[in-house]
């Protein structure tokens, strides 16, 4: 290193005019290196090009790979689906396999009374818990925030089992209000951290302001906090809704029949070797399709319009 | 609307409290401890306060109430078979016997094939979508696959019973078969419903868990980082490849670990093209079983009393495995977050 920064300043002091002697030489070696140094480099970068090209062309086929499952899936719930789906198969009750001109009624009004009974119960117990994570710091707010974490990744299916020795062995039926209590215990952890992400949006000088005004908390954490935090409370709330929605294995243990949910009508439909049945699922999962994919849009939607509307 | 405040409270502090000293009481969300006491500045109601650790005392309830049910739901089993239910045995209600060993085998398996078909893929797309592609597709492109996320399990499931499983059954397994070194991990007949199958399914289930947080750790990268390597020279394949994906490196950990935690549970699209055998298979293409799966499919035959209760002790069992994955994410996401605050406050690591 030091024996070439000695040539560099030989080379600039020959570069100068000093003439011949061994500062030439020296200049000579410099050169010489210096040639040396951008063939190798210009080599070498070739070389390093070529590989970034191909590992760039590997990366890129990954994403048709990636997106393919995606329009497949789609394309074919639409083109199977489609055939169903018709102003009789949503108003008309199922019928028993082989008899035409059944629908798909019981399990859309089920979904909803399932869904319905969900919300109601975690909703509201959601905004509280978040309002705690929101008022409080310290270690029982940390310990329930990662709890909340770790509980969106426990699987749907013990949910189910949960609500089964709770509700159905304890009142020994199974019931629509069983099923939405899994769905509910299911969405309300996405709801509490969806929530309390959308209360630190709000700016600390707005909830020192309500204060400064001598408001009590309570009124501070519903004027102030609540009210900006809206637009990220309901995205959250739709998107968690959604999930809860197309949620299949807590219904499983809790609900009463399989006619009484869509989710689980596609299970029990896909399931059975007759065409009819599985005509029935690809429409039953078309309408569930479009429904989860308008409640993910409408989240999208209102939190935007209700951010403008703030401004 | 408001209770009057009693002026006198208004100017009394606590000397003996100072900032920084937050016991997690009163001062303002997420700001400093503060320096006074919340009770004399703060006019509260006792609604509020009740309505608030109400929920947080429901959401305590919830977790113990499912942790108790779980083990006391699963004792009759393991009174019967020992912790040996975890490791010994088959699972055959008709003989008797329960243990989760072949299961576990299953799900395992399943969750490691799936992972190495989903974290090239994931990997390969999200620099794609970051680093490569220009922005006005890389936008879209990133909303399709989230778009993924949001399809209820159910239509996967359907999608690929109906659809992927006889496409595999007439021309991916038997080329898989063909293949000269891979051969013996493909071998036996084809049936469409395999263990394969399972994992390519739990492959794209898994696959918007993975871009979406590895995409979100990538882009968090900072631009001086990659600013210093170009000037270095690095070539925009040498920047991704020494400096966006180590700087990524927690954040991918946590997206792959989290992903893991997805896969292990997932159970009704696994139901459905798994073929539910429970026995160690010998080869990808044999049908199998998972925690999941036996559980969906089980459950309803089992019978009162040990039976049932061996299957709650299966969900235990899974239980266990993605509370352990998953906290194991969390600290994972949560290190990454510490580390960046650490950085952007400007102390030198």
């Amino acid at each position: 290193m030091s024996a070439f920064s000695s040539a560099e300043t030989a080379l600039a002091g020959a570069e100068a005019g000093a003439g011949a002697g061994p500062d030439a030489r020296l200049a000579q070696a410099a050169r010489d290196r210096r040639e040396l140094m951008r063939e190798s480099a210009r080599r070498s970068l070739g070389r390093r090009r070529m590989t970034g090209r191909v590992m760039q062309v590997i990366c890129l086929i990954a994403l048709p790979v990636g997106l393919a499952p995606v329009v497949a899936l789609v394309y074919t719930t639409i083109a199977n689906g489609a055939g169903a789906v018709n102003i009789g198969f949503l108003v008309h009750a199922p019928t028993p396999p082989g008899i035409p001109g059944g629908g798909i009624s019981t399990a859309i009004v089920g979904s909803a009374e399932i869904i319905g009974i969900a919300m109601a119960m975690a909703i509201p117990i959601g905004l509280f818990i978040a309002l705690f994570l929101f008022e409080r710091r310290g270690r029982i707010a940390a310990s329930i925030r990662f709890s909340a974490d770790v509980m969106s990744g426990v699987p749907s299916i013990i949910i189910g089992i949960f609500a089964y020795s709770v509700l159905v062995e304890t009142f020994h039926h199974f019931s629509n209000l069983a099923a939405g209590f899994a769905i509910g215990v299911l969405m309300l952890p996405i709801m509490v951290r969806a929530d309390e992400e959308a209360m630190r949006t709000v700016a600390l000088e707005l909830w020192e302001a309500g204060v400064s005004l001598g408001a009590r908390r309570s009124r501070v954490a519903r004027s102030i906090v609540l009210r900006g935090a809206l637009p990220g409370v309901v995205a959250g709330n739709l998107l968690a809704i959604a999930r809860g929605v197309g949620e299949t294995a807590p219904l499983l243990f809790t609900l009463a029949s399989p006619t009484f949910a869509m989710t689980l009508l596609i299970f029990n439909d896909a399931t059975q070797p007759f065409p009819a049945a599985q005509q029935t699922a690809w429409g039953t999962a078309l309408v569930l399709l479009v429904f989860v994919l308008t409640l993910s849009v409408a989240a999208r939607a209102v939190a935007w319009a209700l951010n403008r509307k703030a401004r | 609307m408001t209770d009057p405040v009693d002026p006198s409270a208004l100017l009394t502090t606590d000397p003996s409290r100072r900032p920084g000293e937050g016991s997690g009481r009163g001062g303002p969300p997420g700001g400093p401890a503060p320096s006074w006491r919340k009770d004399r500045i703060l006019p509260s109601s006792p609604f509020y306060a009740i309505v608030r650790w109400g929920g947080a005392g429901l959401f305590a309830a919830l977790l113990i109430g499912l942790v108790i049910s779980i083990v006391s739901g699963s004792s009759q089993a393991f009174s019967h078979s020992g912790m040996g239910f975890l490791w010994s045995g088959t699972w055959n209600p008709a003989g008797g016997d329960y243990a989760a060993g072949t299961l576990l085998v299953g799900t395992v398996l399943t969750t490691f094939v799936a992972m190495v078909i989903v974290v090239p893929v994931g990997l390969g797309v999200s620099v794609s979508l970051t680093e490569l592609a220009p922005k006005w597709l890389a936008g879209p492109l990133g909303t399709v696959i989230e778009f993924l996320a949001a399809v209820p399990s159910i239509v996967v499931g359907l999608w690929a019973l109906l659809v992927l499983s006889p496409v595999f059954a007439a021309h991916v397994e038997p080329f898989l078969e063909g293949l000269p070194l891979l051969g013996h991990l493909f071998h036996g007949p084809a049936y469409g419903p395999s263990i394969l199958l399972a994992s390519v399914v739990l492959a794209i289930m898994t696959l918007p868990t993975v871009v979406t947080l590895s995409r979100s750790a990538l882009g968090g990268v900072p631009l001086a980082d990659r600013e210093a390597a170009m000037a270095l020279g690095a070539t925009h394949w040498e920047v991704i490849r020494r400096t966006v994906l180590p700087g990524a490196r927690a954040g991918i950990a946590a997206a792959i670990t989290l992903a893991v935690g997805r896969a292990l549970g997932e159970s009704i699209a696994v139901a459905m093209v798994i073929g539910n055998r429970p026995a160690v298979p010998h080869s990808l293409l044999a049908p199998g079983a998972t925690l999941g799966s036996a559980i969906v499919n089980q459950f309803a035959e089992s019978t009162p009393g040990l039976g049932t209760s061996s299957v709650i002790a299966l969900a235990g069992v899974l239980l266990l495995l993605t509370i352990l994955v998953n906290v194991f994410g969390q600290v994972l996401v949560r290190g990454r977050d510490a580390r960046r605050a650490v950085r952007v406050g400007g102390v030198p690591a």
